[in-house]
């Protein structure tokens, strides 16, 4: 088997592999169950660009959804009323449009992946720390105003909530 | 070196470490101690709780376990590399570690007890608290070498090693390491006689010994970050490359069980108010410091 069809069908396998935990989501009542199987949801998406060669963002990918999904999940366990899914609960709601919507969704995705002219398909990946390298110049160069603007201003909408949810009166600090 | 040589390296740092912390925590040094309580961990049974969530329940010690193997696996024990010289290594090993969240969250979620659920949200308010004091100092130790390679990042350090230039760093990293194993003061997640073991405290028998094997691995890769990062890596006068890997590894694992050993637990709410107030200001002051360091 040569290289190309092996990457193919590891690009597949991961493919497959998200979509399979993204069903998960939607497949189980317990909250935890369902943020972690959309964790692994985009760690299989993150074991895709590594298949794909592009180490920086697969690793990126991985690292950052496993926070991420992990804070995602004590919400989902505060805020709904069966967070365990052990009361046979009812957790779906306005089901026609959420199919309709899928399928749009889906159909508009294979749409654009299918109809766009996306140039010639490169055979080889430029090398790993080349990447690194070329993505740090790209971020602290031309897109750097782009960055700079949006780190800061999600930096200044935590602060901004936090002073929000904040209590107005500083509480004595238990003993 | 080979990928079994590696984990051979692992498992007997890892007993080690398990013999040291007994000695700590008896005050007798008995180099068969781990051994025999491991026999007995296998032997003993296996509880599985009322209830559990099964799939979180049997996946959380071996995702622990998985989760500090592959962080050793981008560590370079000598010049040739550890398992892998990823070219995002010094990223890579957090990806690893941010997985040691999910395996806690898992183990105090699926045993369905309130204690090890207690423990497993009270990793995740640690994680938020030191996860910018492992990413933050190890900006500045890329920034030095100019490359996330692991091998390069010792290489960098040939002259002047990272904890002399860049020793505010070098602090802050080695205490959030204490946290993302946790160990004492930050054993947060565990703590006995507070939380009766909290994500631990549901295993029993050989499900116990897994995560108690996975927690030893964690500290020796910690110490072997540690190692890399800072102290040199297997850079050394006389001794061959993978002594003074290993001496030095060792060297930080004690000191690292030692720390603990003197301090009281901290408090959850005290961890989070001085990581962000205190550590991350210092830990950008340490960025700027090596910046300045670097250009002059």
């Amino acid at each position: 088997m040569t290289l190309l069809s092996l990457q193919t069908l590891f690009i597949a396998f991961f493919g497959v592999a998200g979509v399979a935990f993204g069903v998960a989501v939607f497949r189980t009542a317990s909250m935890m169950r369902s943020a972690l199987a959309l964790l692994f949801s985009q760690t299989a998406l993150g074991a895709m660009f590594l298949a794909m060669q592009a180490e920086f963002l697969g690793v990126l990918q991985i690292m950052m959804m496993a926070t991420e999904m992990s804070i995602m999940a004590i919400f989902m366990v505060m805020f709904m009323m069966d967070p365990g899914g052990l009361g046979e609960m009812e957790m779906t709601h306005q089901k026609r449009l959420s199919i309709f919507a899928g399928i749009a969704g889906a159909l508009a995705t294979a749409g654009i992946a299918l109809f766009t002219e996306w140039g010639a398909v490169s055979a080889t990946a430029p090398d790993a720390a080349l990447q690194v390298r070329e993505l740090g110049t790209e971020l602290l160069g031309r897109s750097m105003l782009i960055f700079e603007t949006a780190g800061v201003t999600i930096l200044t909408a935590m602060i901004a909530a936090t002073a929000v949810a904040m209590p107005a009166l500083a509480r004595k600090k238990p003993a | 070196m080979n990928s079994l040589m590696v984990i051979l390296f692992l498992l007997i740092g890892a007993y080690l470490v398990a013999v040291l912390e007994s000695w700590l925590t008896n005050g007798r040094l008995h180099f068969m101690a781990p051994a025999w309580s491991a026999l007995s961990l296998l032997g003993s049974e296996s509880v599985v709780p009322r209830k559990p969530d099964r799939l979180f329940f049997e996946t959380a010690p071996v995702l622990l376990l998985m989760a500090a193997l592959l962080a050793a696996a981008v560590l370079p024990l000598g010049p040739t590399g550890g398992i892998a010289d990823l070219a995002t290594g010094a990223l890579f090993i957090n990806a690893a570690l941010a997985y040691v969240l999910v395996a806690l969250l898992m183990a105090g979620w699926g045993p369905n007890g309130a204690y090890g659920l207690v423990g497993g949200w009270r990793f995740l308010g640690q994680t938020i608290a030191y996860s910018m004091l492992i990413v933050m100092p190890l900006t500045g130790v890329a920034m030095r070498a100019e490359s996330l390679l692991n091998t390069d990042i010792v290489l960098s350090q040939q002259v002047v090693w990272n904890v002399i230039y860049q020793p505010l760093g070098f602090a802050l990293f080695f205490i959030a390491s204490l946290a993302v194993s946790f160990l004492p003061p930050f054993d947060l997640p565990t703590a006995k006689g507070d939380l009766a073991g909290g994500v631990e405290a549901e295993y029993t028998g050989p499900r116990r010994g897994v995560f108690r094997l996975a927690r030893m691995v964690l500290v020796v890769s910690l110490a072997t970050a540690t190692t890399v990062f800072y102290l040199g890596g297997w850079l050394g006068p006389v001794l061959p490359p993978w002594a003074w890997s290993a001496i030095k590894i060792l060297v930080v694992a004690s000191a690292m069980l030692l720390t603990g050993h003197f301090l009281p637990r901290i408090r959850e709410a005290d961890l989070l108010a001085w990581c962000w107030k205190l550590g991350i200001p210092l830990a950008l002051l340490n960025l700027l410091v090596v910046g300045i360091v670097i250009l002059i």
